[in-house]
């Protein structure tokens, strides 16, 4: 290895690192009695640098803990998963499941599965351009072979379903304004994220639409899709889904 | 976003010799809504990598009103590794959407291992790592078809090792490569004060024809104890006089070039960083009229 490509490894494994920075490292650093604290200054940037952007991507996260613990957690998470890329606009796609792993966050078992609604909020935003299923497409489909079609969701769609009432607990956070008190009692819900124009779109959908979504976007035809989702829940009528959503956006395509 | 009001205008992609400031996504709508009297707008094209979406939309529209540079962050010029040619070809792919008029990258690395540290850490200055920043240079011109500016780095710490001034690698590594240079007057002032460097031996060697933009910004002050402080270029507030008096003295020095109120940090409204600009501008305007009187 060059003794470039040595220290600046070296440097990186200090940044990360909450510990002393090796005598080899702080040997190579010009010493005016003050080169430890020189090189920390790099250590905080790292820290700092990547935790803000990880806050920029989890404002609700941050006021469901507080600034303190959320400083404490990006800290953590930062050192455990360093960026992998040259941009930071995704930085933060294994939070969600970082926090399900901490267990001093077992009393809040619902922040993971609200980390997941903001992480898909991002990745629908910076998601590349589509179209959007119109009218047109849809008439070209004769009734009868409407069944056996693929009908494909929005490619920023994103599907969350939780045993929590984490739409609720998002939507309440979206102003610092709020002290509104959200039962756990609520129960579960399921989230769709999408951004069929330049707005992303956060909702609640039925049990049955969920699953029915979720299958369509495995690629299943309609009536397969239908037969799960009624399956999980009885209640589901596709009747009153597609008028609602064939063509709002939420869907991309229709393949006979 | 405001569709409502579609541009009329098609900006040209020189970056005129004026005050320009760094573009935020906070100021999108005031921009498009007000259409500011400003010379130009500086983006990190990492920050318009992603694959659609807003930040693009909104870049398009506020390119077709005024110039551009690229500031790019990514690179990492000074890395060991080899360059990211998927990195390049994003970058190439802004550069031809939205032709930009200048674009530049840091004299620094960010990129040790298979992650990123997204801060601009400071090189070894030896013959090696000089021939490995004019490669690196070569390739990103190369791959632009475009010549780009290297900008001098705030530092907080220097390596031993280092054997070449600051001042004559960066010349070096522009001359050789056939870059040019960013001037960043505020980074001057702060490694010039965290490493005790005269600052008129650091700029007497940059010749003036090298430098093709000059950014300002504010830096923050740490306390060490033992009465001494290291200077934070954080970006995070308005341009201090001292700064303000070296960019007078520079501009004096090496000519009106375009200049960059850069803020990336506790992010005023507009309207508060215009006026920002506006003292560059009229920095700017008061020297051309000094060297007009002085050729006459």
């Amino acid at each position: 290895m060059s003794q470039l490509a040595e220290l600046q490894q070296a440097f990186c494994d200090a940044l990360r690192s909450p510990e002393m920075p090796t005598d080899a490292l702080l040997d190579a650093i010009v010493d005016d009695g003050l080169n430890l604290q020189r090189f920390n200054v790099y250590r905080n940037n790292f820290i700092v640098l990547n935790g803000d952007a990880l806050a920029d991507m989890y404002p609700v996260i941050k006021r469901l803990v507080g600034d303190e613990a959320f400083r404490v957690l990006a800290t953590a998470y930062v050192r455990s998963h360093p960026p992998q890329a040259r941009t930071l606009l995704l930085y933060g796609d294994q939070f969600p499941a970082f926090l399900a792993s901490i267990p001093e966050l077992v009393e809040l078992p619902y922040l993971a599965d609200v980390a997941r609604i903001e992480f898909a909020w991002t990745e629908a935003y910076h998601a590349q351009e589509h179209p959007v299923l119109t009218e047109d497409q849809v008439s070209s489909i004769t009734a009868d072979a409407f069944g056996q079609c693929q009908l494909l969701p929005h490619p920023t769609l994103h599907c969350i379903g939780s045993d929590y009432p984490i739409y609720s607990i998002w939507q309440a956070n979206q102003s610092c304004e709020t002290d509104e008190l959200i039962s756990l009692d609520q129960g579960e819900s399921y989230v769709i994220v999408l951004r069929p124009e330049i707005d992303v779109e956060v909702s609640t959908v039925s049990q049955g639409a969920f699953h029915f979504l979720k299958q369509l976007q495995s690629g299943a035809i309609i009536e397969a899709a239908y037969e799960v989702a009624i399956e999980q829940d009885s209640t589901f009528d596709l009747g009153v889904f597609l008028t609602q959503h064939l063509l709002d956006g939420t869907f991309f395509q229709i393949n006979s | 976003m405001n569709d409502a009001i579609p541009s009329l205008r098609s900006a040209s992609a020189l970056v005129p010799s004026r005050a320009g400031a760094g573009l935020k996504a906070v100021h999108y709508q005031d921009i498009i809504d007000n259409q500011p009297d400003i010379g130009w707008f500086e983006i990190h094209p990492e920050n318009y990598m992603g694959r659609g979406g807003a930040p693009l939309r909104y870049l398009e529209r506020i390119r077709s009103d005024y110039p551009i540079s690229m500031h790019s962050v990514g690179t990492s010029l000074g890395s060991h590794q080899p360059l990211d040619t998927k990195h390049l070809d994003d970058l190439k792919y802004l550069v031809d959407r939205f032709q930009p008029g200048l674009i530049s990258e840091h004299l620094s690395w960010s990129h040790g291992y298979e992650w990123f540290t997204h801060d601009l850490i400071p090189l070894v200055y030896t013959q090696a790592s000089l021939d490995l920043v004019v490669d690196h240079i070569q390739q990103v011109q190369d791959r632009l078809q475009r010549q780009i500016l290297i900008e001098n780095p705030s530092s907080y710490l220097q390596f031993k090792q280092s054997d070449i001034p600051e001042q004559h690698f960066l010349v070096e590594a522009a001359k050789r490569s056939g870059a040019g240079l960013l001037l960043d007057v505020n980074n001057v002032y702060v490694s010039c004060s965290n490493h005790q460097w005269d600052i008129e031996e650091y700029l007497a060697p940059i010749p003036a024809e090298l430098v093709g933009e000059i950014h300002l910004a504010g830096h923050a002050v740490q306390a060490l104890g033992n009465e001494q402080v290291l200077l934070i270029d954080d970006h995070g507030s308005p341009v201090c006089t001292a700064v303000w008096e070296l960019y007078r003295n520079c501009i004096d020095r090496i000519g009106t070039v375009p200049t960059l109120i850069e803020r990336d940090s506790n992010i005023p409204d507009f309207a508060t960083l215009y006026n920002e600009v506006q003292y560059a501008e009229y920095y700017l305007r008061q020297s051309k009229e000094v060297n007009r009187v002085s050729t006459c």
